[in-house]
């Protein structure tokens, strides 16, 4: 999916609708358009965004179970049989003109009548010592990608949600032991992840604790609690939430809230006609990939609307 | 239909569209069989070569696998510092390399070995116009990725790294590396964590990261465009 085919791209072309992103919401909305006849474009840094580093998929309807580079590959396949065009690229100016927006980056221009923000988030960083210094070194925001590293190795977890459960049961497959280190008092995963966290002998939860410091050498070796501890570990997994990717689209004056998420009413418009939002990047309170995939939806249906409204002959 | 089954439909999907002529050299190792016959000596030579061929067989004669003994060539495992085995070069009309592969383009490395193909065979390449007006901004550079079969994002950095390489005119070379076939690789560079990409020896990517985070690292500064 990340290749570029350019044969079924039209660099002159004035799209109907760009989706910026390449996680399910935007996946989803881009099927819908494609659907309703709109010419539609996805241009993404990441094909399968977050949802494509979890191990294991329980939750999406009709899918008993999957990894979630398999529910990628599923919305790939569904893409590549309605001929969607994908880029990897990542825009960064949006400008109206005239009867349509401009959109920039450093490779190419395109055109579009309608956009639809759904570039997603990224991993929260705990922003503390140690933690930049031994990325890809000891510390990481992805078991999936990295969890072969620490076969018979000691490992820890920090969070507490669904997603850090899931996490440490996977690492917990080869690893010799994980910890899964929390803040709070008791873990927030979904009941069946718990149950699942606390069956398992190779799983510790360390409650009411903080990791302040990580360290190592050459790689990570320690961490290092608020009490004061020091605590040996091989591997340290972040799962700690992520932030929302809304730079471009505060940039260009899509409102925001507080959080950085963009600000969508029941049809996934923002507060500029013609740009749409959906999945992590807006502001909905429970973000799951089928959460993200109705707002694209909606948000193909309302730039279908809108595009008609302009009366363009398509 | 199994997963190796649906990789394999892929590669013959794909493979058939290929229009143009591509020659890969692949080097292995063989030894002398009591009473002469020539066996391949590496451990996973047979396997990655039997995978080669799929890709070969369903091009319409279009690409050409040649492998070449390290025994018997010398002179290219000299020419082209050819240390380890098995590996696949990509190598230009000027006899410059531009992709090497410590790795085996399977499962979900499948796409982007498949787009540097075509693309090597002179398909559009979508960031070529800029690489080409930043050229003289980038130094003579190698892009190395190293990579992990279950990385879900690993195939798109390697795509673009590839893509970046062959609009170079032979400035930037890439290396995919297995870091779970070559470890001793990852722990030179104490990567544990992929994607894991490393411009010049000297600057390190760590994670996803887009065609603009590899070329700013590429030219080290602000990228120059002019649409």
């Amino acid at each position: 999916m990340f290749n570029i085919d350019m044969e079924s791209i039209d660099l002159e072309k004035t799209y109907d609708l760009i989706v910026l992103g390449g996680g399910p919401a935007a996946i989803g909305c881009a099927i819908y358009a494609a659907r309703f006849a709109m010419d539609v474009l996805v241009v993404g840094k990441t094909f399968g965004g977050l949802i494509a580093t979890t191990h294991i998929v329980e939750n999406y309807p009709a899918i008993t179970s999957t990894s979630g580079q398999g529910l990628m590959d599923m919305f790939k396949d569904h893409m590549d049989s309605l001929n969607i065009p994908y880029i990897s690229d990542e825009i960064r100016s949006i400008e109206k003109i005239d009867d349509h927006f401009e959109l920039n980056s450093f490779f190419q221009k395109f055109k579009a009548h309608t956009v639809c923000i759904a570039t997603g988030s990224e991993r929260r960083k705990l922003g503390i010592p140690g933690e930049e210094e031994f990325a890809g070194r000891g510390v990481s925001y992805c078991a999936t990608c990295d969890g072969p590293f620490y076969n018979n190795k000691i490992v820890c977890v920090i969070g507490g949600s669904d997603s850090a459960a899931k996490e440490a049961l996977f690492l917990a497959q080869n690893a010799k032991k994980v910890y899964i280190i929390y803040r709070g008092e008791e873990i927030r995963a979904e009941p069946i992840n718990k149950e699942r966290v606390y069956s398992n002998d190779k799983i510790e939860v360390i409650y009411n604790t903080n990791v302040v410091e990580i360290k190592g050498d050459n790689s990570v070796n320690s961490v290092i609690f608020d009490n004061g501890n020091k605590f040996e570990i091989e591997g340290v997994f972040i799962e700690i939430g992520s932030t929302p990717n809304s730079d471009l689209a505060k940039r260009i004056g899509v409102k925001t809230n507080e959080k950085g998420e963009i600000i969508i009413n029941r049809k996934s418009e923002t507060n500029i006609p013609g740009i749409y939002a959906a999945g992590d990047v807006a502001d909905a309170p429970f973000k799951q990939a089928i959460t993200g995939v109705a707002e694209g939806v909606i948000a193909a249906y309302s730039a279908f609307d809108y595009f008609k409204g302009m009366n363009i002959e398509y | 239909m199994s997963q190796d089954d649906k990789y394999r439909e892929i590669i013959k999907r794909e493979m058939a569209k290929l229009k143009k002529p591509v020659n890969l050299k692949v080097f292995t190792s063989q030894k002398v069989q009591p009473g002469g016959t020539k066996i391949r000596a590496c451990m996973d030579c047979g396997e990655f070569m039997a995978l080669l061929r799929v890709y070969e067989e369903n091009s319409n004669g279009m690409l050409t696998i040649e492998e070449l003994s390290i025994d018997d060539n010398p002179e290219f495992v000299k020419k082209f510092d050819i240390t380890r085995v098995p590996t696949i070069i990509f190598i230009d009309n000027n006899g410059r390399e531009l992709i090497r592969y410590l790795a085996a383009p399977k499962r979900g490395e499948i796409q982007p070995f498949i787009q540097a193909i075509f693309t090597f065979a002179g398909a559009p390449n979508y960031y070529e116009a800029t690489i080409k007006q930043n050229l003289d901004r980038i130094p003579p550079s190698t892009i190395k990725v190293m990579m992990t079969e279950t990385c879900p994002y690993c195939p798109q950095v390697i795509a673009i790294s590839n893509s970046f390489a062959i609009a170079s005119e032979g400035k930037i070379r890439t290396i995919i590396i297995d870091i779970m076939a070559n470890p001793d690789i990852g722990q030179y560079y104490d990567a544990a964590g992929v994607p894991y990409t490393i411009i010049n020896d000297q600057k390190t990517l760590v994670g996803m990261v887009g065609p603009n985070e590899i070329l700013r690292a590429l030219i080290g500064g602000n990228i120059h465009v002019q649409y």
